[in-house]
């Protein structure tokens, strides 16, 4: 794949999910990325390009990131579809690139959301917050937000966090383009090229550690320096009351959001009676 | 509205095509978007606490399949713009978090809408693909500005109602307000250590 057209791809990767929606879900951004390769490959015959596209244009969903490992795979496999010789060969063809396309979404979908959703992002939200408990910023009392904090402060850990993210999220989109291009079959288009499951366990492993850490952490600055009586007490009594309760609504598959939301009504009926 | 709180809305609504409809980059989640907007109203610290306590609260929904997760953005930009208008953080998370599950909603209908016009884009694609980055780039700037309509509607009229009811919340209403806030973000934490259990081997 030549180097321009790998940018090309590359940068339109990003608008994916453009026109997305519940009946073909990402299938304008599946057609408006391959659209630059297709143009290429069919240069000399553009009036097939219309049914060419119209399969792009089929139920395509999968990560968006983990994406460009189909963009690579679908380029490849439309490169032997368009170097078929009879209806016969052009039909098994397609049958076996509407096959990939559906395993391999399907695959990608599945690491994606456990690495990307399921990992990276908590972790790089710990680290976050990690970073900003080591600059000293005070956020889990409601007077924290009243002491000022400078922006290189602020701004320092959601870099960290950003930077983190990215590096992943871009060396995947841009290698997923090459490698599942440059891969076949047998290697289920270069995903096997990587120990996914590892990268997660290792990922996960960092996680609990920085997760632990930063509730003791926490609890530390909860109690430093509280004058511990009856309104502390019941105070603390209540907050714990409802982080057990959140365990118990997590199994209920309950969101938080609406345990927030109970929150706010249970202690305004306490507090008003 | 004040100018500076429009400039909010329009910088919330380009931040909300980030969370799924171009690039991906995450600087719409609201740790960033937080401090960010922070920054723009003038308060930092608050823009800090607001980004972390939205990030933690949402924290246990990720946008699988076509699961739409309540809104960071808005979730960070209603309070952050409460807050410039001289209304405590505690109230404003508040209707921020009410506003983003709202936009939730409002998202999974603009979606559900999208698709009605599939048939009469995917014609126009089949006669002419090259119209497939223009529809692209409409379908863009539409959700930019249902973004902006919705962000804008739910700081405008969250102001005017807790402005109205102001004068009726007892003070009791506030230390339930408050207290509710403040255990965001240890039930925010406690969601945190199921999503990192080992289970992949």
């Amino acid at each position: 794949m030549p180097f321009w057209l790998r940018i090309n791809m590359f940068f339109r990767s990003f608008f994916l999910q453009a026109g997305w929606n519940y009946v073909k879900y990402q299938n304008f951004g599946f057609a408006l990325v391959m659209m630059p390769f297709l143009r290429r490959l069919y240069r000399k015959d553009p009036e097939v390009l219309p049914t060419v596209l119209a399969r792009y244009l089929e139920t395509f969903n999968t990560h968006p990131v983990m994406a460009s490992f189909c963009f690579g795979a679908m380029a490849k496999k439309e490169e032997t579809i368009a170097e078929t010789h009879n209806v016969a060969e052009y039909k098994d063809q397609v049958a076996e690139w509407i096959g990939a396309r559906r395993g391999l979404s399907i695959t990608a979908a599945s690491i994606g959301d456990r690495l990307f959703w399921g990992t990276l992002k908590p972790l790089t939200l710990l680290l976050a917050i990690f970073v900003w408990m080591l600059l000293g910023v005070n956020f889990l009392e409601s007077a924290g937000a009243e002491i000022p904090i400078p922006p290189l402060y602020a701004f320092t850990a959601c870099l960290a966090a950003f930077f983190v993210y990215n590096a992943i999220a871009l060396f995947v989109r841009w290698e997923g383009l090459k490698i599942g291009y440059e891969s076949d079959d047998a290697s289920c288009f270069g995903l096997t090229r990587f120990d996914w499951n590892r990268t997660i366990y290792n990922a996960k492993r960092i996680g609990i550690f920085f997760a632990v850490g930063i509730i003791l952490f926490g609890v530390y600055r909860f109690f430093d320096g509280v004058r511990v009586d009856i309104h502390f007490i019941a105070r603390a009594v209540l907050v714990l009351s409802f982080v057990m309760f959140s365990f118990i609504t997590r199994r209920l598959r309950l969101p938080n959001v609406y345990l927030y939301i109970a929150a706010v009504i249970i202690f305004n009926i306490v507090c008003l009676f | 509205m004040t100018l500076s709180l429009v400039l909010l809305c329009v910088f919330a609504a380009l931040l909300e095509l980030d969370t799924t409809y171009a690039f991906q980059t995450l600087i719409s989640r609201p740790i960033i978007a937080g401090p960010l907007m922070g920054w723009l109203t003038g308060d930092v610290a608050a823009g800090v606490q607001v980004g972390i306590f939205a990030e933690l609260l949402f924290s246990d929904i990720s946008p699988l399949g076509g699961i739409v997760p309540p809104s960071g953005v808005v979730a960070t930009a209603v309070p952050l713009a409460l807050y410039s208008l001289g209304i405590e953080l505690y109230f404003g998370f508040f209707a921020g978090v009410v506003s983003a599950v709202l936009y939730s909603f409002f998202d999974m209908l603009l979606r559900k809408t999208r698709f009605q016009w599939l048939v009469f884009l995917e014609k126009r694609i089949g006669r002419k693909p090259e119209d497939i980055t223009r529809i692209v780039a409409a379908t863009l700037l539409l959700s930019f500005l249902m973004s902006f309509l919705f962000i804008s509607a739910a700081v405008w009229v969250s102001s005017r109602l807790i402005f109205a009811l102001y004068p009726y919340i007892p003070p009791k209403a506030h230390f339930a307000f408050d207290l509710a806030y403040v255990a965001v973000p240890w039930i925010g934490l406690a969601a945190l250590i199921p999503v990192f259990r080992l289970k992949t081997r």
